[in-house]
């Protein structure tokens, strides 16, 4: 195990501890967690780091136990369509290898070469796709756990269909790594789309609600969409060079298929949209730049403060909060670059700016979000910034049942100590 | 005339008072010859007689019983239309029953954001006749769906021929309401908001077969119908062939909607059930495949099956004409665990997973068994994910079949477990397959999940006795349910 000691830790995104290990066997990590546990040693893990500015209090750890040589695919059948994989092993990495069984994990989040399945599963990252898809917790049938004494405890099972005893799966997926040290996933695979394709329509800013409509009407008729994002006109401008709102509809099946529902799109868009029909490895590229446009905790250098959020509504609902952020941007000064899912509420949103004017816009965008239902996170953001904002919010019904759960499998607070909500 | 009815009470025991205070006097049951009923549910070998069974209207009255129960001491659970098929709502510690089935309006639907909010009560089916004249449904379909609740469904997280392409109860489920064991009301996943920030206790609660709390709203996620089907009949001389086939298909990326097999002696039930649809009685396996979604893209999938299945020597494979005759295949298909009384006094289903490229070799350790034991075992199942359903055909007048059959079961279970499959695909644990949990999960992963049942159930009183094996107790359980047998 590769260990690094004195480490410094004066950076813009904290939960770094000034000991970091990097184990290469799961006994490794057992026995490494053990030890903190006995030692009384707090402990942040982590794995492409690039997560690091996304939630937590304080500001520096005891150590960090680092799975980023904890990596590779396990087992793999094709038949099974199942794959299990360390934590460790990147996105980029794993679809690379499924590829040559035309398979893949259908998930899409941000950072595919660097981010590791194991802090996907742990943030609950997602993409637009998920929308067709499911996010982690449709995906993850099984894994190894680590507790924080060093217990290794396995959840589900390496079959799709399974319901012997509680699914504990769901327990540590986006618990932030407060639970227990996810070593090995199992997940369902899909196979790779036989064609796809990407149709972009673009409206002026005026014209935004007939995306709204044409956007219920897509949902409502008989075709398969796999996203349906609506990009702000700063995120469009950036990655199609159009200054106006985009809806992405995107397209995965049989050529026949695709090609079927892209004429249904050309037929009932709106009069004044323009629309641009990315095929095969233009729709990939198109998804490779999306997902890399937001900052991640890699990205050290000094300059205007970014950060990134994540709302949660009802699907349509994401449309109001895009809209709506559009207005508090100009009133507060910051500027926003942004994506919602209509068919699955989730949106991101990278607002960067002055210090007040991101605070204020946080402020906002919460009461306005609270109004329907929805919520605000911080998914990155600078740890002076944690100070004034709290990464996740004020409510959440059960939390009194999260703290008890936390005290029954950590109760020493070894992991990630008051990375999650309520200071979990 | 008043003062009869309270001599009447007056005997009365006083927790029975003090319920029908809560629900009303005609929303309780508490006689025995009322009671009977109640004393098991889809799992008849094991019986136990309830203390009472209440029917509350809303989630006010289902607190205020739990609360009751919880400050009294009583043990208690939640039942849904009994259609279990574990024992998971069978009263072992003469608990109080609360019924929910007076709990079964729908309550919204919001077709923009695609979902639906209903009480436990309703039935799963009706969820789906409710949307579909503007075109919805609900995805998860188990074979009884035209009776069983969408409760019950969010207790046991079930499944159906249909979750092969688009998942089981939980990922359908968008938010809960929840009363706790102590009869505090949470409500999870509020406005069926995805990703709310927190541990995911949704997840926890959708197949925790009813020992973490009592769901009193659910919403869940409606799909807009798929723009056409097509379904597949192919028959095999070899098992082996059909259940390559299987893997061929899933292999060749395709995604059925629905990937279903029986064998020869489940063919025998299903063609002298009801719903006979004159498969050959001379054939090894039939595999029963559907795929949905965008039309023009239907027939080369189908195509591309067909051509799997003559690589596979079937004998013959047919593509359905029309709806009628789909709809034929299918109710064969779904009532096939019932038609087994046509061929068999009795039978046990069993539901055990696998990976589904171990099928054959699988297939071949169940019919050891089926030889070892001299029972005939008939397999009917979802050989798509892997979920097999052995169905051991008995008879219980016969002395000590029973117990050869309950050995037999846990036998194909076994099979399962070593090939790194799981007890159970949709049944749940219940009492039946407690002991069965040790053939998967360690002490350790065990007790792991006992630890969070103590969160929720702390003083054990919902639903105990279920799901986990008790060092103590497990042996003396198994020892009842052997001797009080009496299947179907």
């Amino acid at each position: 195990m590769e260990t690094k000691h004195n480490v410094s830790i004066e950076d813009r995104f904290g939960n770094r501890g000034t000991e970091v290990y990097k184990p290469v066997t799961e006994k490794e990590i057992s026995d490494f967690l053990k030890k903190a546990n006995e030692e009384g040693k707090s402990v942040s893990i982590e794995g492409g780091g690039t997560k690091r500015g996304y939630g937590g209090q304080g500001e520096a750890y005891d150590w960090t136990l680092s799975l980023a040589d904890w990596k590779g695919v396990v087992e793999h059948q094709a038949g099974d369509m199942t794959v299990t994989v360390r934590a460790g092993t990147t996105i980029a990495e794993l679809q690379t290898f499924l590829e040559d069984y035309d398979q893949k994990v259908s998930i899409d989040p941000c950072w595919p070469d660097d981010s590791t399945i194991g802090g996907v599963i742990s943030a609950n990252e997602s993409g637009p796709k998920r929308m067709n898809y499911g996010s982690a917790r449709d995906l993850v049938i099984g894994l190894r756990v680590v507790y924080p004494d060093g217990e290794v405890i396995r959840t589900g099972a390496k079959v799709v269909k399974n319901v012997a005893g509680y699914d504990m799966n769901k327990l540590f997926i986006g618990a932030m790594g407060t639970l227990g040290v996810i070593s090995e996933i199992t997940m369902k695979l899909r196979p790779k789309p036989k064609y796809e394709s990407l149709v972009l329509l673009s409206v002026e800013e005026e014209e935004v609600d007939t995306l709204r409509s044409l956007a219920v009407s897509i949902q409502d008729a008989m075709i398969e969409p796999v996203c349906l994002e609506l990009m702000n006109p700063q995120l469009s401008k950036y990655l199609t060079g159009r200054e106006a709102y985009t809806l992405l509809v995107g397209f995965e099946d049989v050529e026949k298929a695709v090609k079927d529902q892209e004429g249904w799109m050309e037929y009932h868009k709106p009069a004044s949209a323009q629309m641009d029909v990315k095929q095969e490895e233009d729709a990939r590229e198109f998804w490779k730049a999306f997902s890399k446009r937001a900052p991640n905790a890699l990205d050290q250098s000094d300059g205007e403060t970014k950060v990134v959020l994540k709302t949660g509504s009802k699907p349509m609902e994401a449309f109001s909060i895009i809209k709506e952020a559009e207005k508090i941007q100009h009133e507060v000064s910051v500027q926003v670059e942004s994506h919602g899912g209509l068919g699955h509420g989730i949106s991101q949103l990278v607002v960067s700016g002055s210090e007040e004017g991101i605070v204020s816009f946080v402020d906002q965008l919460r009461k306005y979000a609270a109004k329907q239902k929805g919520y605000v996170i911080l998914k990155h953001l600078p740890t002076e910034l944690r100070k004034s904002i709290d990464p996740w919010g004020n409510y959440t019904s059960g939390l009194f049942l999260m703290e008890k759960i936390k005290k029954a499998v950590d109760p020493d607070h070894t992991l990630n100590h008051q990375r999650f909500i309520g200071g979990i | 005339m008043l003062k009869r009815k309270k001599n009447k009470r007056e005997g009365m025991d006083p927790h029975i008072r003090s319920l029908m205070k809560i629900v009303g006097e005609k929303e309780i049951l508490y006689k025995p010859e009322d009671l009977l009923s109640y004393d098991c549910d889809g799992f008849t070998v094991h019986k136990a007689m309830p203390k009472a069974v209440v029917f509350p209207e809303n989630t006010e009255e289902v607190s205020a019983i739990v609360r009751y129960c919880h400050m009294n001491n009583l043990p208690f659970l939640a039942r849904g239309a009994g259609t279990g098929l574990s024992g998971g709502a069978i009263p072992l510690n003469n608990e109080v029953i609360i019924s929910m089935v007076k709990m079964k309006k729908m309550l919204h639907v919001d077709l923009e954001n695609r979902q639906a909010v209903v009480q436990p009560g309703f039935v799963n089916l009706k969820l789906t006749h409710s949307i579909s004249d503007k075109g919805y449904y609900y995805a998860p379909d188990p074979s009884s769906q035209y009776v069983c609740t969408i409760g019950g469904n969010v207790a046991e997280n079930a499944g159906g021929a249909h979750c092969l392409k688009y998942g089981v109860t939980t990922n359908h489920i968008l938010g809960l309401e929840v009363v706790l064991p102590d009869g505090e009301v949470i409500e999870l996943g509020e406005a069926g908001v995805p990703d709310r920030p927190g541990y995911d206790l949704m997840g926890l609660l959708t197949g925790s077969e009813g020992t973490l709390g009592i769901v009193t709203t659910i919403t869940v996620r409606i799909l807009k119908s798929p723009q056409g089907k097509q379904t597949v009949l192919a028959y095999f001389d070899q098992v082996e062939d059909g259940s390559r086939a299987v893997s061929d298909i899933i292999s060749a990326g395709i995604v059925p909607a629905a990937l279903e097999m029986m064998d020869k002696t489940a063919i025998e039930g299903v063609e002298a059930g009801t719903y006979p649809v004159g498969h050959p009685p001379d054939i090894e396996a039939l595999l029963l495949i559907e795929v949905d979604g965008i039309l023009a893209g239907l027939e080369e999938q189908v195509e591309h099956i067909l051509e799997v299945c003559r690589k596979r020597n079937v004998r013959e494979v047919k593509v359905a004409s029309s709806e009628e005759e789909r709809g034929r295949w299918w109710a064969n298909r779904k009532t096939g665990f019932g038609a087994m009384g046509a061929i068999s006094p009795d039978y046990l289903v069993q539901d055990g997973v696998i990976p589904r490229s171990r099928l054959p070799e699988v297939l071949q350790n169940i019919y050891d068994i089926s030889r070892t034991s001299g029972l005939r075992i008939a397999n009917i199942f979802h050989a798509g994910d892997g979920n097999l359903h052995p169905l051991i055909l008995f008879d219980s007048r016969v002395p000590g079949e029973t117990e050869k059959a309950l050995k037999a079961g846990t036998e194909c279970l076994k099979a399962c477990a070593d090939v790194g499959g799981s007890i159970t695909g949709e049944h749940g644990v219940g009492i039946e397959k407690k002991e069965e949990m040790r053939f998967i999960f360690t002490e350790e992963e065990l007790e792991a999940q006992m630890r969070i049942r103590e969160v929720f159930n702390p003083y054990d009183l919902l639903n105990k006795g279920k799901l986990f094996p008790t060092p103590s107790r497990c042996m003396d359980v198994k020892k009842i349910v052997k001797e009080t047998v009496a299947v179907k």
